[in-house]
Formats: structure tokens, sequence, C-alpha cells
């Protein structure tokens, strides 16, 4: 899986626009899957990732479009899915979501992500063997009927609370 | 519309009084003579603006553009440009800033935004791709900028709604307001947020679902990698990423010109207290950065009393050294304050340290400042002139009006104190060891501004280097003025060429990794359009022949080409320059021939091809 550590993160978004320009030869963020989300009042850079989570809450897909793969990343078929959006919907926390009738999420860049790449702080780090480790059953509940921005940007600030809290505990003067 | 590649592809032109909106298809013909940000706002004044317009009347355009790479993977194409009549100094104004705006215009499709006219009541301009709406904003008017954006991502639904708003001192029209991009990053000169203010706009919104392609995306991933390599391999990069702009602060007192109590030194002696170092050791908890940018030089402080991105170095030294405060915490204190409000520290800065000055002369008593005690360094008066300029309420009426005018108003010997270039207050760069800086602050087109051609060349002491490009080597040695004007016009061009790329200047510029034909390759592999070397320099002259031309109709002539009388006449006395004046006069001559112009800095020839407002209608229908 692809693993962030927040204090190292300046926000460059350079993850989200290689994942976008190697997915599609384009830049936008609708496109990339990897989504920077920031909350600048707080000083908070937190780019929101698929964490081939053990719930795997998008799979449970009306089409059986969503399978997962050899490397743990999520496979859409493009053949199957309908683009109900119902994946988006299941993902707690924004990592899967709908552009143009098209599923944008992770799949590893097979094996050698792109994000990870292109970050110059070292603040990304994959780890092939990382799969299903992380839970988010805490971060379904309340999910309900919020947007993939909405989400990612709780699951961002729940995330960086540690980070936070160590900031306002060491400020000097 | 045909599709375009790099380019948005479309201009919204954006009526408030009226709430007209329309869209209109970009010009290529036009966008390969302007390029894009700076460039394409400049010849859109030069082309609609009615030069007699009051800055602060309706008829004044406000304009928002960007470049075609901008939101690409080109690193650092983060910037956007705002334009128009400056309230501050009633000639050409614009100001960039980075962060993240500029990339979300780009993917909603637009290359530039022309609002024009006065909303009857306060509003804000909210893009979504097609979509454009005017939406009431009198529930944010009277927040500060952090309120404002917060309120407007709140009631969108959308946090990654990129915001460019105004605070109170934009709403008050202090003339040298500021527009922040998401909190922190600013258009902090020529008072843009005062023009935001005298529209009743107190904010645009952007969201973009689009996606900014390439014409040819293999050659052009190729030079955006070339140019990442040559950025960390360069030898400033480690330095620069830690430290940022706030470097300088060192860096200057060691040349002997960091402004000190109000440029009457250029040493500080307390430097250690309030150097970008123990800003990093002490108080930065990490870096942030602009949108697709490796260098990440910007960064996130905490303070007991204060948090926020920033400073960058101008910031650092206005509400330092150049005002005799040793208080760092201060500084870093003010800096969020002025980002939440909406105010350009270097032109404040630049009030309070004329003030200090006057009154260390007796020239001024604190009678005359409202009873505000204003010696070197006191920090409880300087944040109480601020609440007040900020209100426009008693002295801070007249402080909001900017130094010149304040000066003006008092007399009496004081105008020779105040450091300002047509109307611009002076940056932080005692001009006097930097004097193709120095020939920059005079000659730029919106006033004493070092971004118009940050000749960083001259601190650089490539003697070899300078030989080669220009055959001059004394270009390489700051505190030599020769070959300085041909320094000057060719990093006014690359200035240029980078605003209209709408990137970064340490990366078009300072760090000096982009070059005349590496651009073009990049326009070309971008946007398909048969931009050359020689096509690019060719509009990049005719736009400053042209902004030379509109300040000309603004009143500018040959007189104003000049430094105050303190960096002409007055020596440094200690320190790495000490002794310089710049020979300012000599140098602008040399900088006229150079480009052509004849001896009072006047454009030769243009007139008869751009025909100014009034001839883009029959284009703009195109």
């Amino acid at each position: 899986m692809i693993s962030l550590d927040p204090a190292k993160c300046s926000g460059c978004s350079r993850c989200q626009v290689h994942c976008a320009f190697f997915h599609s030869g384009a830049v936008g963020r609708s496109s990339a899957r990897i989504k920077v989300v920031k909350d600048e009042a707080v000083g908070l850079d937190f780019p929101v990732v698929c964490q081939q989570c053990r719930e795997r809450y998008c799979t449970k897909c009306p089409e059986n479009a969503i399978s997962v793969g050899s490397l743990g990343e999520i496979v859409v078929s493009n053949t199957l899915c309908t683009a109900c959006g119902t994946c988006a919907i299941l993902c707690p926390i924004g990592a899967i979501e709908l552009h143009a009738e098209q599923a944008y999420v992770c799949d590893l860049c097979g094996g050698d992500p792109r994000c990870v790449k292109a970050c110059t702080l070292d603040a990304l780090r994959f780890d092939p063997q990382a799969k299903e480790v992380v839970r988010l059953a805490g971060f379904k509940k309340g999910s309900r009927g919020l947007g993939p921005e909405q989400k990612r940007l709780r699951f961002a600030l729940a995330r960086c609370a540690g980070i936070r809290r160590d900031w306002v505990s060491e400020r000097s003067g | 519309m045909r599709h375009e590649y790099g380019y948005g592809g479309r201009i919204a032109r954006v009526d408030l009084s009226s709430g007209e909106v329309r869209c209109e298809t970009s010009d290529r013909d036009y966008l390969l003579q302007t390029i894009g940000g700076r460039g394409l706002n400049s010849a859109r004044l030069y082309d609609e603006l009615r030069r007699e317009v009051d800055p602060l009347s309706a008829e004044n355009l406000l304009l928002i553009g960007v470049g075609p790479l901008t939101g690409s993977m080109l690193t650092a194409s983060a910037y956007m440009t705002i334009s128009g009549k400056s309230p501050l100094t009633g000639i050409l104004g614009d100001s960039a800033a980075g962060g993240f705006f500029g990339a979300e215009l780009k993917q909603a499709g637009y290359d530039q935004v022309v609002i024009s006219g006065c909303a009857p009541q306060p509003c804000y301009l909210f893009i979504s791709d097609g979509h454009i709406e005017l939406r009431d904003a009198a529930h944010l008017w009277g927040k500060d900028i952090w309120e404002a954006t917060a309120g407007i991502r709140g009631e969108l639904g959308d946090n990654a709604v990129q915001v460019a708003a105004i605070g109170p001192a934009g709403e008050n029209l202090v003339k040298y307001a500021t527009i922040a991009c998401n909190n922190s990053r600013m258009c902090g000169r020529t008072g843009m947020g005062c023009l935001f203010g005298s529209k009743r706009l107190k904010a645009v919104a952007v969201r973009g679902s689009g996606r900014v392609t390439t014409f040819d995306p293999p050659r052009f991933l190729q030079l955006c990698e070339e140019l990442d390599r040559r950025i960390v391999t360069h030898p400033e990069y480690e330095r620069r990423r830690d430290l940022g702009s706030t470097l300088l602060m060192k860096a200057l007192n060691g040349l002997g010109i960091l402004p000190t109590r109000h440029f009457q030194e250029g040493v500080c002696e307390y430097v250690d207290r309030i150097s970008g170092e123990r800003l990093a050791s002490q108080f930065k908890v990490k870096n942030k950065s602009c949108f697709n940018c490796n260098i990440h030089c910007s960064r996130y402080y905490l303070t007991a009393d204060a948090e926020s991105e920033g400073p960058e170095f101008e910031t650092l030294c206005s509400y330092s050294s150049r005002i005799g405060n040793d208080d760092l915490k201060f500084t870093l204190k003010m800096n969020a304050f002025l980002n939440r409000m909406g105010m350009d520290s270097l032109s404040s800065g630049e009030t309070i340290g004329w003030a200090m000055e006057c009154v260390q002369r007796g020239l001024l008593t604190p009678q005359d400042l409202g009873g505000l005690d204003l010696r070197w360094g006191n920090t409880e008066a300087v944040e109480k002139l601020l609440h007040l300029i900020i209100r426009r309420e008693g002295i801070g009426d007249l402080f909001a009006e900017g130094t010149r005018s304040l000066a003006r108003h008092f007399g009496r010997g004081t105008e020779e104190y105040a450091l300002h270039v047509k109307g611009l207050d002076i940056i932080c760069g005692d001009p006097r060891g930097i004097k193709a800086f120095g020939l920059t602050y005079a000659i730029a087109s919106r006033g004493a501004d070092h971004l118009r051609a940050e000749p960083f060349f001259e601190l650089t002491e490539r003697y070899d280097e300078a030989e080669k490009r220009w055959g001059i080597r004394e270009i390489a040695d700051r505190l030599s003025d020769t070959g300085k004007a041909v320094l000057v016009e060719h990093t006014e061009r690359q200035a240029l060429l980078t605003d209209c790329l709408t990137l970064c200047k340490n990366i078009g510029l300072s760090m000096d990794v982009l070059d005349f034909e590496f651009a073009a390759d990049l326009l070309q592999a971008g946007t398909g359009l048969k931009f050359t070397a020689d096509r690019v320099n060719a509009a990049l002259r005719g736009i400053i022949d042209r902004d030379r031309l509109m300040n000309i109709d603004f009143g500018v002539d040959a007189s104003q080409d000049t430094l105050p009388r303190r960096f002409t006449h007055e020596p440094l006395t200690e320190g790495g320059s000490k002794g310089q004046v710049v020979p300012v006069k000599r140098m602008v001559q040399e900088y006229y021939a150079v480009k052509g112009w004849d001896e009072t800095g006047k454009p030769r020839g243009l007139e008869a091809q751009s025909p100014g407002p009034g001839a883009k209608e029959k284009k703009a229908g195109a």
C-alpha cells in the first residue's frame, strides 16, 4: 500500500499531477487517482489514495465490475462498469470516484507507483507487502451522504490530528 | 469550439454592473503575440482600457490571466496574474500569485477572466467549468480572508474550491490591499485587492474538472523532466528548499544591502535574531509548496500567538530590520494578520518605515501621527497603526493612501524619505549594492519592483559566463554599473516570459534554468502553436513596448524613471556595499538605448501597429 507521512508533505500535488499524466497523458484533479486534500487554516496537506483496506467496501459492486488484483490493488472492469456510482458511495474515504462515467481508483501503476516517484520530500512510501492492513470501519460510520471531497477531508483531518497535536504542544515562544 | 492544447481555450467576460456573463473563444493569433498570463493581461489592457478612467471607477478593468502551460506537468506552472489600472500608482498595475488558483482556472477551461463594472451589492464570482455565477456576498463582507475562504467552501460544499479573496483592507479601499489565494499566496502589489473592493467583488472561486492536455505529451514530459533535473541538481537547491526566500535575510546582510531602519543602513546588527535560519529552526513545522513544484520553498509555522504559511523574505524584512524591530515573533504575528486582513506587507511596511524615519529626524511628532509613538521597533504602535489603516480610521486613513500620497500630505521635507518609484513602494533590497536591481526599480513598468527583471545574474560572480553571453564581464559584478542595461533588457524579457508561462521567478529567473530556446520548445510541445525563440522574443519585446506606451498615456515620463535621492546621493556607510550609490541617470539612458527607445523613454514606431483601445473590438468576436 501507499502510505504518507503528513509531517513531510508540502501539499505540492506532484503525486496527483504525475498520477493523472501517467494514466491519461493530461493533468487534472478529476482524472487523478490520488487527490491532495488541503486545509490551509491549520497547515494540513494530505494526499488521499486507496488504502487497499481490509473491508474492501467498493468491491460490493452490483455489476461485479470490481475485483482485487495480485498487488492488492482495486481493478475496475470498464466493460462491466455501468457508472452507477455505488463504489464511490461505499468507499468511506473518497478514494474511488466517478468522473465522466469512469471510476478512478489507484491501480498501484502495476507495482511502480508514479506518485511515490514524483514525491521529492519522501512523504509517500510504497510497501508492496502491506495489503489489507488498514481498517476503515471507523470512517464508514457517518460517511453516508457525504461526497468524495467531504469524505477525503474528513479522513485527512483525522489522520493529521496527531501531528497537529504535536505542533501545538511543541510550539515555542 | 476546437480542442486546445495547453490553453484553456476560453475567455470569460463578466460585467458586474449588469450581471451579464459571456464566454468567447480565445483568439490563437492573439495568443501567439501575447503568450498568456501577464502578457495576455497587458495586451488586453492596452487594447481595451480607456486610459483616463479613475482606477476605482466601474470602468476600470480587472483581469485574471493564466498561461498556456499553467496547471500542466511543467514544474511550478502555478501562477496567475491579476491586472488593472493600479489604485495605488495610477499606472499599469498587476500582481501574480502562486498556490493552486491558476491551475484550477485552467482546468476549468479558461485563459483569462475579464471583469468590468461594479456590482450593486457585495458579491463573489463562482466559476465551475462552463458554469459562471455571481453569488451574494453580503454575509461575507467584513469577514477576514480566512473566514471568507472557509465560508465560500462551506456553502459550496466543496473544500477543493480554489478561492482568491480580499479581506477588510480591500473592502475599505486601502490602496495597497492584496488578494489572497487560499489564505496565503498573495497578489500583493499595486493594490489589486483595492480594485476588487471598488467593484464590490469579495472573491473569485473556481473549480475545474477538466484536464490540461498537451500537443506532444511524450516530448513535453521529456522537457519537464529535464527542467526537474536542472532544478534538483542546482547548487542552491537544498538551501532554497530549506529556507526559500528567507535565505535572503542573511545573504543580503552579508552584501551590506539588507534594508535596516528604513534603508539608513545596509547591515543589521541583530540579523541572527530575525533570519530565515532562526525561523526555520525555531518556528517552522514543515515545508509548503505551490502547485506542482519540486522546491517546496514555502513554510508553515506556529508561534504562541499566530500560525500561517509564510512569511516570504519581503514580509520578513519589512516587519523586522526595515522598521527596526528585532522580535521575530512579532513579525510572524504580523504576517498572519496581514494575510487575514489582505494588506501588502511591503507598502504598509514602507509607510511605517517612512514615518519612523521622519520621527527620528524630527520632521513628524506623535501629534502628527494620532498620538502614536513611532519609534524604531515600537511594535505596539505598529500594530495599532495597522488596525487604523485597515479600517481607515484616524491617521490610518492617510496611511491607507500609500507613502507617496502620505508624504505629499505632510510635506515639510518628508517627501525625500518616501522611498517609492512611480508611487510603488520600494522592495527590500538596497539598490546601492546591486546596480542592475537599481536600474530595474527605476524602469519597471509597475514602479519600484525587482520582479520585472530580477537580474539575479549580477550576484553570481560568473564572470566567464557573462563574457560568453554578453561579452561584458562586469555584468557578473554587482557593484559595477557597466553593462547592466544589457543585462536588465535581457532579464526583463525573461521575467515577462516567466509571467506569461505563469512560472515561479525562482525557477524562471533566479536559478537560471530556463532560456528562450527551452521555453519555445516547451511552448511548441505544449500548445502545438509555432512558437520559436524568435517569435517568443518578438512577442515579449512588443508587450514591454506597449506597456511603456500605456504608461506614457497614464502620465509616466523619463523624469520618473529614477530612484529616491537616498540611493543616488547617499553612499552606504558600512558593510559589503560601503561607499556605493546608483548612477541611475546614466544607466536609464543606456537602457533606453538598448531598448531602441528615444531619449525620453518612448518606444519608436509602435503606435501605428497597435492603435490602442477600440481596435480590439473587431477582433474580439473572431
